[in-house]
């Protein structure tokens, strides 16, 4: 008896008991399609998130005040960056490209009768370049802003639908935390990244900020509350770490720890990754809990299958078919019904995946090598829990199988 | 029935008679069945020795309990004895393995149950091909051959019928004609004719007749006296022992009105 007419015969069989069939596949259709939607998950929000730190500007460094202990124990705002660290870095940093400084508080807008509370953030016209965003209409502020303190202000596109609808909000006057400020650009959209929805956002000149919002001024100048230097290229962001690090220290004149950090793209790739890594792991293995009831499931079944089956069992030993065809047969039956509810459940899964992305809510998708992994896993699933029933009906003593009427 | 009857047929039973021409098919040499041990200890067949040669149609028969259907299913090759030596067809069997015995189930034997044990998701057609699938035939030949066969059990009609859509006569003429489609030297019946009506079991026993005449063993065993008075032989089981091993129809009527 070859593979081919075992499998069509196993066909057969398991299309002669569609309800049995349907049922033991259940299990193994829900467990492979958690699976997809899990692993899809996982990969939807590991790209998600990639995107995100990608849209931020390519080879982007954070400078942040303060180090991981005292942002870990202050309660105030760390004060240890002024906008001269900035200026020194853009001037005395050779691989990098340029530098933003920003200020940024909340406040409350106002245009008429209108008002929300946003994010205000103060910066230089460096702001496009380090980054990566446009203007969509108008334009962006200058060195001449700057340096007269004009009281200009860009805003996202978000904020201008909120404020002005399909109105044109150039020349237009807003008010914020009191003072009048004349937008002159609306940024293209970008969407929100690392917590910051910059469409909500406006954007006024640092010193316009410092002067007419914030009025924060100390000793040392103009606190920021981060700068943003985007590095000459992917292999210079270490040097430019590196050097970025030695300035400030002998500008802040450092003997200690450091009283700033820098982050960049790829230490911040790397710990999400490990996070949504772990996050996957666990995902995948609640995925396999269920593939693992599944199989349980088929060997529960393929056990009443042999009961029920005993007679037809008894005959296929007396008409001649030997341990091997009977163990064959049972195990191809629990491996076709695994495959077929494997594929089922990478179905479903899919289109799982299609719905939740269609919903918006993560842009969800699975790779070809995954479902080939869950289909592959299932039919192994069949196999190691095909076995046990298989053993059991090929063992069976004819005579006794033949008499259980 | 009278003591001399069964004495001197005791006397005849010796593995040297040999009155018919044709060559020995099926030879128990001291069959032994034992189940249990010790207290337990049930010999369901006790030293047996039965020569059946290749044309017979013969019927076995006996009392439940009398060791009929165990010696059936050694002679079936389904159960190996406790001892003995058990010849079909000049080769021993009685020490084989089970994939050696499910071959010569599959080569040499044919099997026709009481209850049918056609499956039922299968066609008459695929039920009669379904040894030959087992013996390795060729698709091709395979259904040429079952189809010669449902014809030779007056089914043509009906090949692409499923069980359920034929009566049970028709059922049991589908299992004789899976039972002889791999040309068995042996074709064993147990109790064929159990659950059919007398109509249709008339029909049956005509196939065995017929299939008989072209020169298969039949080997059938049965409680109907009926059945077994249009069989050519008589083998009377009692106690695990053959008490009678070649009773005409006509001594088994004398036998059991007796």
């Amino acid at each position: 008896m070859n593979f081919v007419e075992t499998l069509q015969m196993a066909g057969k069989t398991l299309l002669a008991n569609k309800l049995r069939t349907a049922l033991t596949m259940l299990g193994i259709i829900i467990g492979n399609s958690s699976v997809i939607v899990m692993v899809g998950l996982g990969e939807g929000g590991q790209r998600y998130v990639a995107q995100q730190l990608n849209s931020l500007g390519p080879n982007v460094l954070f400078v942040i005040p303060g180090n991981e202990e005292t942002q870990r124990v202050s309660r105030d705002v760390i004060k240890t960056l002024v906008y001269a660290d900035a200026e020194a870095i853009e001037t005395q940093v050779p691989t990098i490209k340029a530098t933003a400084a920003e200020l940024n508080s909340r406040q409350v807008v106002t245009y008429k009768n209108k008002n929300t509370n946003i994010n205000i953030i103060g910066t230089t016209p460096n702001f496009l370049k380090v980054r990566n965003f446009e203007v969509a209409t108008g334009r962006f502020f200058n060195d001449l802003d700057m340096k007269r303190s004009n009281q200009v202000v860009v805003i996202g596109s978000k904020l201008k639908q909120k404020m002005f609808g399909n109105q044109n909000p150039i020349s237009q006057q807003i008010k914020i935390k009191n003072s009048s400020f004349q937008i002159i650009g609306v940024l293209t959209e970008k969407g929100s990244n690392l917590g910051v929805d910059y469409d909500s956002s406006a954007l006024v000149p640092i010193m316009t900020s410092a002067n007419r919002i914030v009025g924060k001024t100390s000793p040392y100048g103009l606190e920021v509350t981060y700068i943003t230097v985007s590095a000459q290229d992917a292999d210079s962001v270490d040097a430019a770490k590196f050097q970025i690090t030695n300035l400030l220290r002998r500008r802040h004149k450092l003997v200690g720890e450091n009283d700033f950090t820098i982050r960049t793209q790829k230490d911040a790739l790397q710990i999400v990754g490990q996070i949504s890594n772990a996050l996957s792991l666990m995902l995948v293995g609640i995925a396999g809990i269920s593939l693992f009831v599944g199989g349980i499931g088929i060997m529960n079944i393929m056990l009443v299958s042999v009961t029920e089956r005993t007679q037809e069992i008894g005959l296929r030993k007396a008409i001649g078919a030997t341990q091997q065809d009977i163990l064959l047969q049972f195990i191809i039956e629990a491996i076709i019904v695994s495959v077929i509810g494997g594929l089922a459940g990478t179905g479903i899964g899919i289109g799982g995946l299609g719905l939740i992305s269609s919903l918006g809510i993560i842009d969800a998708s699975t790779s070809l090598s995954s479902i080939f992994m869950t289909v592959g896993i299932s039919g192994a699933i069949g196999l190691f829990f095909g076995v046990f029933p298989a053993r059991r009906a090929a063992q069976l003593d004819p005579i006794v199988a033949l008499r259980s009427a | 029935m009278s003591t001399t009857l069964m004495m001197s047929d005791l006397v005849n039973e010796s593995l040297d008679d040999n009155s018919s021409s044709q060559p020995e098919i099926i030879r128990l040499e001291n069959i032994f069945k034992v189940y249990g041990t010790g207290e337990t200890e049930v010999k369901a067949l006790n030293n047996i020795n039965l020569v059946i040669n290749q044309g017979e149609y013969c019927a076995i028969m006996g009392p439940s309990g009398s060791g009929k259907s165990t010696a059936m299913n050694i002679i079936g090759c389904l159960d190996r004895p406790t001892g003995g030596s058990y010849y079909l067809d000049n080769v021993n069997v009685a020490d084989m393995n089970d994939q050696q015995l499910a071959q010569i189930r599959n080569l040499k034997l044919g099997f026709v149950f009481q209850q049918f044990h056609l499956l039922t998701q299968l066609t008459a057609l695929e039920n009669v091909m379904l040894p030959m699938v087992y013996a390795g035939v060729k698709p091709a030949e395979r259904k040429a051959r079952a189809v010669e066969a449902l014809i030779r059990v007056g089914l043509e009609k009906r090949l692409h019928n499923k069980p359920n859509q034929l009566s049970g006569g028709q059922q049991q003429r589908v299992a004789i004609a899976r039972a002889i489609v791999n040309a068995p030297v042996v074709l064993l019946a147990d109790e064929p004719t159990g659950a059919l009506d007398s109509r249709t079991t008339q029909e049956v026993l005509d196939i065995f007749s017929e299939l008989n005449s072209t020169g298969i063993t039949v080997i059938m065993v049965t409680h109907e006296t009926e059945v077994a008075s249009q069989t050519k032989r008589i083998v009377w089981f009692r106690d695990g022992e053959v008490v009678h091993s070649h009773l005409t129809p006509e001594e088994l009527h004398h036998l059991v009105s007796g």
